[in-house]
């Protein structure tokens, strides 16, 4: 009896020694994503576990600071515009890859050409699609050149991972990227788990934590489970009423702004008194505070946040004003009648309520609210549709470049994908904002074009969503504006 | 026996070609997966672009004369969402299901077994009662709240397992719990009920008169007349893991198996990799049905295959 308690308490030590911390050591941390990267070739999905890792592991020609401002990396200094299509970079001298290639103007150019090449099929390719070829003039310097003026050049560089030429092309580069970041990669496990290491060899400064490992958790409670366990030191897309079970947690106003996108051209919402009424009627603040828990903050009647170019601090959020909404509706004699407002369910953090709780501030203002949620496909469908458009249809829209070109051209533009007017005047402030070089005329021009979207009311402009982390408490980290994991920011006990 | 193979594996090609032709009409009737995969604000030239990549601008028979081409060669495609052979993510994945499969289903049968012949000796008496409960309970509670309150309980209230994930003996033990319980439950009904049939028939209690050792009337003659009825529970419990019943224990353990990827490919409307994984559980059923004749078979020799 005494050797078979013997042997049970070994195995109960043995089972506490396999699960034990491991990897969660000193200047080790784990983070735990909501998705496991598909490839670790940084130039071909756009998805959000290849970004959380390759971030780390890639530089970019010009990065942003955790504000968003725009600053160079690689490069020197700020792109120049030498022509009114093209652009000049300078780049750091000495910088090499992880594998010994050195970082040159060619290493740039040769990134350029691959993410650009249709053959290559890229999903990134509407972040290049302006760029029309690229050269080298020097061994530190190029040019790019651009299907007419493209003043978001620097932004679209923002977003280009420079990899190298050489190694690129082995056929296993997708499974061992090869970068100039501040990360090398050490290996993936699929399905478990990705470890990266401190590069020693940094051009910038070094980072503090020596090594980190991705686990891919999609079920939100159990990351939250391994947070509170001790297992992770980060987890991503914490819901707000879990905050003050964590050990940490950091809000960061985020890239996602729910919208209703109203019909301006025909039905009921073609009036502009009852684009404003549908307006005046939802109370912003409730939502941001009832459904988000004060984790988002009520959108100030424009699609951008305050960190993106373009954003305009003279137009602030309709007011909940619920009588003026009902005497609006009544003027415009369609009081009690019926108004179709699309949504989904699933797709994106409390699709469904938001849209629940709108129409319910809508049936408050006079009129009978149609909501009908669509599954993604089928929701789909009805966004793209042009020629049965709904009254009223319910989207997130998200922005990585932080420049109001992108979400303009497919919401505001009359023909964008998700836009709902024939506004000539806005879609023609959009595109000479499109071409315009001069950086304080283009801003302008999305002031212009922010304040005429407003005083039309073709959307319902409800929040901005605030990206939630949870953190170990031997973790800090303060979180950035472009939702960016970079763990040299990073720094723990 | 030779011509019950044949015959056997004929019906089972005639099913899995069956599956696979409705999972292909399936995948392109509900949803475009070109919709789902580019982001919201693709141009409707980027959407036509990606459409023709795929090929699913081609005409459906087309599309099905090729797909059955290559089924035959077992190359299903790249998956849309992975970008690397649809089969060789499901044959990466697939011996994951099978090991958390084998130990939650084994830990479940050597549990059962004793647990419901015990019960099974003295009904109503207290083992029973609290076996018969005990089993009443493990049915009753859904499978995610168990796999969530086993998180709770052992890894972050004790942290003396981990919570997630796969890589170490240690890991499969909540997920293995989880999936086998409901299972054990099931058995342990149908066994004690099966022994208790078998216990009153006269072969038993001549067994007895005749003076030979209680383990051997119960453990060798009473269970194997009772366990057609609990190898077929086994079988079906391993098929409905495989044909994608794990799928909630992987999903609440993030155990990289077949189940979790199922719905993964779901979600991303991956219709190559859908199809590849129904084809693969397909074939698995097929051929845990065929090893189950083949069981009932040495179990008891008296059955005749046809």
């Amino acid at each position: 009896m005494k050797k078979w308690g013997c042997v049970f308490l070994a195995a109960v030590w043995m089972g506490i020694f396999l699960t034990g911390p491991g990897w969660a050591q000193t200047r080790q941390i784990t983070i735990a994503l909501g998705s496991e990267p598909t490839t670790l070739d940084p130039q071909i999905r756009e998805d959000g576990g290849e970004r959380a890792v390759n971030d780390n592991i890639y530089d970019t020609v010009l990065t942003r600071t955790p504000e968003g401002d725009l600053i160079p990396s690689l490069a020197a200094q700020m792109p120049e515009l030498v022509a009114s299509d093209t652009w000049e970079v300078t780049l750091r001298p000495g910088i090499t890859f992880h594998n010994g290639e050195p970082m040159t103007a060619d290493a740039v150019v040769y990134s350029i050409q691959r993410v650009i090449d249709p053959d290559f099929n890229s999903e990134q390719i509407s972040f290049f699609s302006t760029i029309k070829a690229a050269r080298a003039t020097g061994d530190l310097t190029l040019h790019v050149i651009t299907d007419g003026p493209d003043p978001i050049l620097p932004s679209r560089l923002y977003w280009l991972k420079v990899v190298p030429p050489v190694h690129s092309k082995d056929p296993g580069f997708a499974e061992n990227p090869v970068g100039t970041g501040p990360y090398r990669f050490v290996t993936w496990q699929r399905g478990q788990h990705i470890d990266l290491v401190r590069n020693d060899d940094y051009w910038g400064d070094a980072p503090q934590i020596m090594a980190v490992r991705y686990r891919f958790i999609e079920e939100p409670g159990t990351r939250l489970a391994g947070l509170m366990a001790g297992e992770f030191d980060l987890i991503t897309n914490l819901l707000p009423e879990f905050t003050s079970h964590v050990p940490k947690s950091v809000n960061v106003l985020g890239l996602e702004h729910p919208i209703v996108i109203l019909n301006a051209d025909s039905g009921i919402t073609k009036d502009p008194q009852v684009r404003q009424a549908l307006n005046l009627a939802v109370n912003k603040m409730a939502l941001a505070n009832g459904l988000f828990e004060g984790y988002a903050q009520v959108a100030q009647g424009q699609l951008l946040s305050p960190s993106f170019f373009g954003y305009n601090d003279q137009v602030t959020a309709y007011p909940y004003d619920p009588d003026r909404a009902k005497k609006l509706i009544e003027a415009a004699g369609v009081k009690g009648q019926t108004i179709e407002l699309i949504g989904t369910s699933g797709r994106w953090l409390k699709d469904r309520d938001l849209v629940e709780a709108v129409a319910g501030y809508w049936e408050q203002a006079g009129l009978k609210v149609n909501v009908r949620i669509f599954e993604f496909n089928e929701y789909l469908n009805r966004l793209f549709d042009r020629k049965t458009r709904a009254d009223a249809i319910f989207v997130v829209s998200s922005n990585e470049l932080l420049d109001a070109d992108k979400s303009f051209s497919a919401y505001y533009k009359s023909g964008g994908v998700g836009a709902s007017n024939t506004d000539a005047t806005l879609a023609s402030l959009i595109d000479a904002a499109r071409s315009e070089t001069d950086e304080q005329k283009r801003e302008s021009l999305y002031h212009q074009a922010v304040k005429r979207a407003y005083d039309q009311a073709y959307f319902v402009w409800l929040l901005n969503i605030e990206d939630i982390y949870g953190l170990s408490q031997r973790l800090d980290w303060p979180g950035r504006v472009d939702a960016r994991l970079l763990v040299q920011e990073m720094t723990c006990q | 026996m030779g011509r019950f193979i044949y015959r056997r594996l004929i019906h089972g090609l005639i099913v899995i070609l069956g599956v696979t032709v409705i999972v292909f009409v399936v995948t392109r009737m509900v949803g475009d997966p070109v919709q789902v995969m580019l982001p919201l604000e693709s141009t409707p030239e980027q959407r036509a672009a990606f459409e023709k990549k795929l090929g699913l601008d081609r005409p459906i028979p087309i599309q099905f004369v090729e797909f059955m081409g290559n089924m035959a060669r077992l190359d299903f495609g790249d998956s849309l969402w992975q970008k690397r052979p649809a089969m060789e993510i499901v044959f990466e994945k697939l011996p994951m299901t099978i090991l958390l499969t084998a130990v939650g289903i084994g830990f479940a049968c050597v549990l059962a077994i004793p647990l419901g012949i015990i019960a099974a000796l003295r009904p109503g008496g207290v083992v029973d009662r609290v076996t018969v409960f005990g089993s009443l309970l493990g049915l009753s509670v859904p499978q995610f709240w168990l796999g969530l309150l086993f998180i709770v309980v052992f890894a972050v209230q004790f942290k003396i397992l981990p919570t997630s994930g796969a890589g170490t003996p240690t890991h499969i033990i909540l997920p293995a719990l989880t999936m086998g319980l409901p299972t054990l439950a099931r058995l342990v009904m149908l066994v004690r009920s099966s022994m208790i049939d078998e216990l009153n028939r006269q072969y038993v209690k001549t067994s007895f008169a005749k003076g030979l050792p209680f383990v051997r009337v119960v453990g060798l003659h009473a269970l194997r007349n009772a366990g057609l009825p609990i190898m077929t529970l086994v079988g079906w419990e391993v098929i409905r893991s495989l044909a994608g019943y794990s799928v909630v224990v992987e999903t609440v353990f993030a155990w990289p198996g077949i189940g979790l990827t199922a719905i993964q490919a779901i979600e991303r409307e991956d219709l190559i990799l859908i199809q590849a994984i129904v084809f693969t559980a397909a074939v698995c059923v097929v051929v845990i049905n065929i090893a189950m004749d083949f069981i009932y078979k040495l179990i008891d020799p008296r059955l005749k295959l046809t």
